[in-house]
């Protein structure tokens, strides 16, 4: 929290992190973001001149899942420099003002700085009974939403719930919950949907915006390609083994034991776009099929009611069925591809669209 | 006696909200309001008993 002040870089050099570990964090954003040859010498002299962002941070009907994710950038040196990247002037989980105090730390910021901050919403917000079921300061969830997000350069909606409603949003939506996206229009808006995001993927995000001067691209829902272009069985270390017909049975059977496809019991990874078994969690340590759990699809539209049961089978895989014929395989795979082409091609059709619309 | 009104609580997880009513520097009396509600409970109904983990894990 503080003054934003002086490059990012020169910040980091006053905690003392070296020219190094300033050059392997700019590799992994450029690696992460699937940057060409050259990426990370862009993101490093992006870096050295840009001055820190203010970031403020909303929850609204969040579990607080997204902060842990925020805060869990835990190597030191990726967590001083996610923490620095930024200028953190709000956030309740973590600031030292309460009450009044910590408004007018808010509202300081939508003032001061119209136009030049950015937003990150964690949780839903809800517009049933004109929004009571979400207030802070006694001020509903939705009008502190419409004049903090209206005013920013750019509001990033982290996890689910801010994406699309999330749980609270989830069948019967006793609160109607809704995500960002229809609760403020016309504003400057990415998606970074998850349950919860990865802080990978918050952090790439913000340094497309340093370094490049505008958001990822987005598919026809909002999300950055980089982070959500591949689909999770596809990157899946267990994929070789779901080619081959080699599945998990019941939990804790020999196929378990040995790390079979998980597809059997329920997994979500044929349906779901997200790097996750690329970028992991808990510093690469690990992801839910490493460690032997099916995906439960969090990062797909309103996955608490399509996603459920988390342990039914979902039919109708493209390429499922590979081990009866391996042309049948070839034509469900190129079937497949084909659809993502589109999917890519309706995103970039609807960016174009949008960033045309933007000029006007 | 004069109220005062604490709103947000920081430093927790959750909305929070905090009145007392204060006389001669004494808290005589206080109120705590959680100012969020999301309804899980009615969101599990009818639901497959082994997906509540995840459900009730959000809370």
């Amino acid at each position: 929290m503080g003054e934003a002040s002086g490059s990012i870089y020169d910040s980091l050099r006053k905690k003392g992190v070296s020219r190094r570990d300033f050059m392997k964090f700019c590799s992994l954003m450029a690696a992460t973001l699937a940057l060409p040859v050259g990426g990370a010498a862009k993101i490093a002299e992006a870096l050295e001149k840009a001055p820190k962002p203010t970031l403020v941070w909303l929850e609204f009907q969040d579990c607080c899942g997204n902060t842990e994710s925020f805060l869990r950038a835990n190597d030191p040196t990726v967590a001083q420099i996610v923490l620095d990247l930024l200028s953190v002037d709000y956030h309740e989980t973590i600031m030292a003002p309460a009450g009044k105090q910590a408004e007018k730390s808010l509202y300081d910021v939508v003032k001061n700085q119209k136009g030049k901050y950015l937003v990150v919403v964690e949780g839903a917000i809800p517009l049933k009974d004109g929004g009571v079921y979400c207030t802070v300061g006694g001020r509903a969830a939705i009008d502190i939403a419409k004049e903090v997000c209206g005013n920013a350069m750019a509001t990033i909606a982290m996890g689910a719930c801010a994406w699309d409603g999330g749980i609270p949003g989830a069948a019967p939506n006793p609160t109607g919950a809704v995500g960002v996206k229809d609760a403020v229009k016309d504003i400057t808006l990415i998606n970074l949907p998850g349950c919860p995001a990865n802080v990978v993927n918050l952090t790439g995000t913000i340094v497309h915006l340093l370094t490049f001067g505008s958001l990822p691209l987005t598919d026809s829902m909002g999300r950055p390609l980089f982070a959500y272009g591949h689909r999770i069985h596809d990157d899946c270390e267990r994929r070789a083994h779901y080619d081959a017909g080699r599945f998990v049975q019941i939990w804790g059977d020999e196929g378990h034991k040995k790390g079979w496809c998980l597809y059997q019991m329920g997994c979500k990874g044929p349906e779901t776009f997200k790097n996750c078994p690329a970028q992991r969690w808990n510093q690469g340590t690990s992801w839910p099929v490493e460690a032997g759990h099916g995906c439960i699809g969090c990062a797909a539209p309103h996955f608490w009611d399509t996603m459920t049961p988390f342990y039914k089978r979902i039919e109708q895989v493209p390429g499922f069925g590979v081990e009866a014929t391996a042309d049948k395989f070839g034509a469900g795979l190129a079937a497949a591809t084909a659809a993502g082409l589109i999917v890519h091609r309706i995103a970039r059709a609807s960016k174009k669209k949008s960033s045309e619309e933007e000029e006007k | 006696m004069p109220k005062i009104a604490i709103d947000p609580i920081t430093r927790i997880e959750g909305h929070l909200r905090i009145e007392a009513q204060v006389d001669a520097g004494q808290v005589k009396d206080a109120w705590a309001s959680g100012t969020m509600f999301r309804g899980i409970e009615l969101i599990l109904k009818n639901r497959d008993p082994r997906d509540a983990w995840a459900f009730a894990q959000r809370i």
